[in-house]
């Protein structure tokens, strides 16, 4: 890289790194006068390159607008930060002292808070947020009592600051108006029913057809009606005799047990029809059959129509070995499976609930269409009050607030058109009621700058806690005005974190702040990770989502999140982590042996894998992951003119060997001596979250043999996983790195409490926030740093409380 | 503008027949006495992983380039395009999520505010406001890894591509039953309705809330009038039968890994729409697929790079089949090809390495003097921008400024 090319990426990252350090301490009411002290600095040593004569670098400061708008602001923190890093002015000019740098950054910090204060004031911090897709999905469901799956009918949403419900990218196009007619008009159709009649209930008890047919394989032995499955190849899986020709809830009971297993269960999982399996959906479960009397399964699924699910075995061998002995004669361990019972669709009341939900108990006429002579429509007598009776409540319920006589005019306008037009009744209605779905009041979160009004707080609150709308509770607290008080507010969230909705904050959270979605982005390499299996997957996932689960339901310190003295695991993880005592697919909260290196999420499985590709880890993109998510100072990337590193998995180098080039560089040592320790440290795990002591590689090396068969990969060169903090305090492995991150608390608390105020506003905190962030970290620690209480602060502070 | 389209729309209506392919020929007659000329077009189609440079960029420039491994595959139409090395978009980095980029060339697509700018397909659309069925389409193959789109509007919003090349296969050339357009129609019309009571209610709105939240009311506002555009115009084509096509209805590839599969499917389609001048822009993405994604962190073991050149290889194939295809489809006094651009590139320039300069680039027909290897700077990159400039010219756009290009490119010369 050419010198100048190089320091040019030092000033980058420099003036990154400086406002970090510097944004957060000056105080308005000290602010240097601009015309006395600024100006002759700006003067002296400036304005002869960036002034009237010239513009170095297009630069030119005595015309910058001292206004401190965001471009302003930007301009004036490049120069200051360039100033306060001895970058400017260049070599051989005059350059200022100490002191008058000083001047400089804290001028620039008061005016640019000052301003930003300025127009939170007018503004709001938050601009107004449009749900998400899966907001969207959520709110409609609880709307209008459905189960419907429109995510995938909608764009994928933008992100900001790692979240997707971040309101500066949550634009709005003409795309996406054009699904949400069409996502509008799905719901409807399902919510509202064109049956006089629910529609047949499928019941039936019996075992298994033979799955034989068609397949030449011998892997199943059939003893009366039941069938014994004995390998886990995929395409050997066995499916009820069942054809619904209607989509809706099943309740399904499988009667099944484990044979010639050495008196261990045998798991087996079950997966739905025509989805594709990823880490999170297309399964139903796994679940563990017991050796000796067959135990009963039952769950509730919801199928599409013509669909069914399917049983596999997991973990007993492949078709191979047991076609070479013949399923009679193997004595492998297999799955009985006895019987199942399926039942459904499900229907307590008819019309179904959504229906009423609308319509009530109003009555239904014939309306009979093509190839549906027994359809039948809501009809009214008195068609436009009860559309402003139905009307008057659904838009309460969409707005998520009262509603005035103006609110509900334009719907019923609609109504009337219709009816004028021959519409019927409930085709007037569903165009109203698509009108009300397609609404700016229904599709964003609207606040007013200031202090939040209790509607906006309750839904600030529950697309926090739940990614829903506010259900009854906390509309009439509300409306009573009842809900904004700091005692009303602290029972709200203990309420909410024991509802089950609470599981999406762990869904949509974590899933974003530890990259839990990102589990399907890369599938390690077969021939490095012949291990790596959809169960293992699964069960990473499951991992990091209870362990946060467990955290939070027991207000457990979030320095848990670095280190901890267990985690939640089932037989699957606990065989890949080394652990000893664990079995079947049941998870259970484990005391991690000291030696086991685990503990805490760095060395989770899931971010282990989601931080590296298929077949190579990067201690920049773990280092970088750290510093992010775990302690809130990302660095910024790599300028482009930098070459980046060409991965080699033939094993004659080893990536610290190739990034100790990189750290040898002083202009790349600014970010690298921060993002490289915490990346070396977890260099003791491999793609998929192993751990090892040596490289697996497919060039030479010593042959890897495992129960007798020799693998794809050698061994490689040995793993170095020590290194040397920013701070200068070394650490030879991840258990002594953790130690590190351990002694400073505050830290991580505030790193959290940074994430989860940018999640639960739809913003992230700026720098002159810090004073707030530091308040709710000094608030829990005498609480043992506990989520729970953390969750409480970020709710009573003013950043979730205003707009 | 002209509106040729409207003329052959005109034709099959009084016609009131359905003519199998190939349609161009003719029509050709009927095209040139229209408007003189075919329309221009423009496909452009990214692949999410960079072909493998080593075996892509030929060492010598200008005429005389020697054919190296994945450009043999293009030895038969040396004459019909033209390879850029040397280029790429400044300030485009983040490795994968430069793809958003790769057509809008709006900086730093990693950084945590990104907001992406218009596309080049997107601006043509603004600039030409085509009256064909389509006004454009943005395709990909897609994967469970990638969701990422070459297409954004004014506004930096995703246009989310198509993804089942079957269901729009239907929408083009599957003419729906009498009772299936009257129940379109009035869902059209319902959606008029809808439309206009929400744009009272966000009228109301925006006089209550601050000028920051207005502005977004605004993009609303206007989502929801294109939106409303979008329904005339759709309610107009319900009208109009569509174009026959003399092949089967396509059918989804439903495995997602077969990239290979998939960009043949929608290349095929590509062709079938611009044979019945069903639209004129288009644009293609190549998603990330697993094994290829894996093979091309090559780790320079010679394992992985063996397969990544086949993988590559056959995809480039499949690119070659396409072009070869527009060449075979005459219209006017010429080919299909001839009056179409067809854009091939990526937005990594070394997918082992993550690099986003140095980008393979290719630029097949649409009436420009080809042949030639233009071989720019490596160590400081030609704007690819200055490329979509000539590419808007071509299409009759007047503009010298698109992205970060703020000219033509040098060494490409039109041709009638």
């Amino acid at each position: 890289m050419p010198a100048r090319l190089r320091s040019l990426h030092a000033l980058r990252l420099a003036s990154v790194i400086g406002s970090i350090c510097v944004a957060v301490t000056a105080r308005a009411a000290e602010l240097p006068s601009f015309d006395e002290q600024v100006q002759p600095l700006l003067e002296k040593y400036c304005i002869r390159c960036h002034g009237p004569d010239e513009q170095k670098g297009k630069l030119r400061l005595d015309e910058l607008s001292r206004s401190f708008d965001r471009f302003a602001t930007a301009k004036w923190r490049q120069a200051v930060d360039r100033v306060e890093f001895n970058q400017m002015p260049p070599k051989g000019k005059p350059r200022p002292s100490a002191e008058e740098r000083q001047l400089l950054a804290s001028w620039v910090d008061g005016e640019s808070q000052r301003a930003e204060l300025a127009r939170r004031a007018k503004d709001g911090r938050v601009v107004v947020r449009r749900l998400n897709r899966i907001e969207y999905q959520n709110t409609i469901r609880d709307l209008l009592g459905i189960q419907v799956n429109l995510i995938d009918q909608l764009p994928e949403d933008g992100s900001a600051n790692g979240f997707d419900n971040a309101a500066a990218a949550l634009h709005t196009s003409s795309f996406l108006m054009e699904r949400y007619l069409d996502a509008a008009e799905t719901a409807l159709d399902l919510a509202i029913s064109n049956r006089l009649k629910p529609p047949p209930m499928i019941k039936q008890h019996e075992g298994l057809k033979d799955p034989r047919q068609g397949k030449r394989e011998d892997v199943y032995r059939i003893q009366d009606e039941t069938v014994i499955c004995f390998c886990s190849s995929p395409w050997h899986s066995v499916s009820p005799r069942l054809n619904p020709q209607e989509a809706g809830y099943y309740r399904f009971r499988v009667s099944a047990s484990a044979v010639q297993s050495a008196g261990k269960p045998v798991t087996f999982r079950v997966t739905q029809g025509r989805t594709r399996l990823t880490g999170k959906s297309g399964v139903v479960g796994y679940f563990d059959a017991p050796p000796g009397e067959p135990r009963v399964f039952e769950f509730v699924q919801y199928l599409e129509k013509q669909t069914s699910i399917s049983l596999l075995p997991y973990g007993i061998p492949s078709s191979r070995e047991v076609i070479a002995i013949g399923a009679d004669k193997y004595e492998g361990p297999g799955l009985a499976i006895q019987w199942i019972e399926a039942e459904g669709p499900l229907n307590d009341v008819w019309p179904p609930e959504s229906h009423r939900r609308l319509f009530g108990d109003m009555k239904q006429k014939p309306a009979p269409a093509y190839n549906a002579s027994t359809r039948v429509e809501v009809d009214s007598d008195q068609p436009l009050v009860d559309a402003e009776r139905i009307l008057r409540d659904f838009t309460r319920r969409a707005f998520r607030r009262t509603v005035s006589d103006a609110d509900v005019a334009p719907f019923v306008t609609v109504v009337k058109d219709k009816l004028a037009a021959d519409y019927s009744f409930e085709f007037a209605m569903r165009a109203a009621l698509k009108g009300v779905l397609m609404s700016p009041e229904f599709l964003f979160l609207h606040e007013k700058p200031g202090k939040l009004d209790d509607f906006a707080l309750a839904s600030r609150l529950s697309y926090f806690l739940w990614s829903n709308p506010p259900d009854d509770e906390l509309l009439q607290l509300a409306a009573g005005g009842k809900l904004g008080t700091p005692a009303e507010l602290r029972r709200q969230v203990e309420r909410m974190l024991s509802d089950p909705k609470a599981a999406n904050l762990t869904e949509n959270f974590v899933g974003q702040w530890l990259g839990l979605r990102e589990i399907d982005a890369t599938e390690p390499s077969i021939r490095l990770y012949p291990e790596f299996d959809h169960p293992l997957k699964v069960s990473m996932i499951r991992e990091a989502e209870l362990f946060f689960d467990e955290v939070l339901k027991h207000n457990l310190s979030v320095a848990n999140f670095v280190a901890s003295d267990f985690s939640m695991l089932n037989g699957r993880l606990a065989r890949h982590y080394g652990i000893p005592g664990v079995d079947g697919w049941e998870f259970q909260k484990v005391k991690l042996p000291p030696e086991s290196h685990r503990g805490g999420v760095l060395t989770m499985a899931a971010v282990l894998k989601v931080t590296a590709n298929g077949t190579t880890t990067s201690p920049v993109v773990r280092g970088n992951w750290v510093l992010d998510r775990l302690l809130g100072a990302p660095t910024p990337p790599p300028p482009s003119d930098v070459p980046a590193i060409d991965p080699d998995i033939r094993g004659a180098t080893t990536i610290r060997e190739q990034l100790a080039k990189h750290r040898a560089d002083a202009a790349c040592a600014i970010c690298h001596t921060k993002i490289d320790p915490p990346g070396f440290a977890l260099e003791s795990f491999d793609c998929i979250g192993g751990w090892r002591d040596r490289y697996r590689v497919t060039g030479n090396g010593k042959a890897v043999v495992i129960d007798g068969r020799r693998m794809q990969y050698s061994e490689g060169k040995a793993v170095d996983p020590s290194d040397v903090v920013e701070d200068g305090r070394p650490f030879k492995n991840v258990d002594e790195f953790k130690q590190l991150l351990l002694t400073d608390k505050d830290r991580l608390a505030r790193a959290l409490a940074a994430k989860l105020t940018t999640y639960a506003t739809g913003a992230a905190p700026a720098p002159l926030d810090r004073v707030a962030l530091d308040a709710m970290v000094a608030n829990i620690r005498d609480k043992n740093y506990g989520l729970r209480s953390l969750i409480h602060e970020v709710v009573q502070s003013n950043l979730f409380r205003d707009k | 503008m002209t509106t040729p389209t409207m003329n052959r729309r005109t034709f099959l209506k009084a016609a009131g027949v359905t003519v199998a392919l190939p349609l161009l020929e003719s029509f050709a007659p009927l095209t040139r006495a229209a408007s003189a000329q075919a329309p221009r077009r423009m496909i452009a189609i990214c692949n999410a992983l960079g072909p493998c440079p080593d075996y892509f960029f030929p060492e010598k420039a200008g005429r005389d380039y020697e054919l190296t491994p994945y450009l043999e595959v293009f030895k038969d139409f040396r004459d019909s395009f033209t390879l850029f090395s040397g280029v790429s978009h400044p300030g485009v980095n983040g490795a994968h999520l430069a793809e958003a980029s790769f057509l809008t060339a709006a900086p730093a697509p990693a950084s945590p505010g990104f907001r992406n700018s218009i596309s080049l397909d997107q601006y043509a659309v603004e600039k030409l406001k085509p009256s064909t069925r389509f006004p454009y389409l943005a395709l990909a193959t897609s994967s469970a890894g990638s969701t990422i789109s070459l297409s954004y509007t004014q506004a930096g919003v995703k246009i989310p591509p198509h993804e089942s090349p079957k269901a729009l296969f239907t929408k083009m050339f599957v003419n729906s039953s009498p009772e299936e357009t009257q129940r379109e129609a009035s869902r059209l019309k319902d959606g008029h309705s809808v439309l206009d009571t929400v744009l009272v209610q966000a009228r109301r709105l925006q006089g209550q809330v601050s000028a920051a939240d207005r502005e977004r009311l605004d993009q609303y506002f206007t989502s929801v009038r294109e939106v409303e555009q979008g329904l005339v115009r759709a309610e107009e084509w319900t009208k109009q039968p569509k174009p026959q096509v003399s092949v089967p209805p396509f059918e989804d590839i439903r495995n997602k890994e077969d990239f290979h599969a998939r960009l043949e499917l929608l290349l095929r389609l590509a062709v079938l729409a611009l044979q019945t001048d069903s639209t004129r822009l288009i644009t293609v993405k190549i998603d990330l697929t697993g094994e290829y994604h894996n093979r091309s962190h090559h780790g320079l073991n010679p394992d992985n790079l063996a397969r990544l050149r086949e993988i590559e290889t056959k995809e480039l194939m499949i690119l070659r089949d396409f072009v070869a295809e527009l060449q075979k489809s005459k219209e006017s006094e010429g080919t299909l090809l001839d009056r179409s651009m067809v854009l091939f590139g990526s937005n990594l320039g070394n997918a082992n390495m993550h690099t986003t300069n140095n980008l393979p680039v290719l630029l097949f027909g649409g009436g420009f003097k080809h042949g030639h290897h233009l071989a720019f700077d490596r160590k400081n990159n030609t704007p690819l921008c200055q490329l979509y400039v000539t590419m808007l010219q071509r299409l009759g756009i007047e503009t010298d400024k698109f992205g970060s290009g703020t000219g033509t490119i040098k060494g490409l010369e039109m041709v009638s």
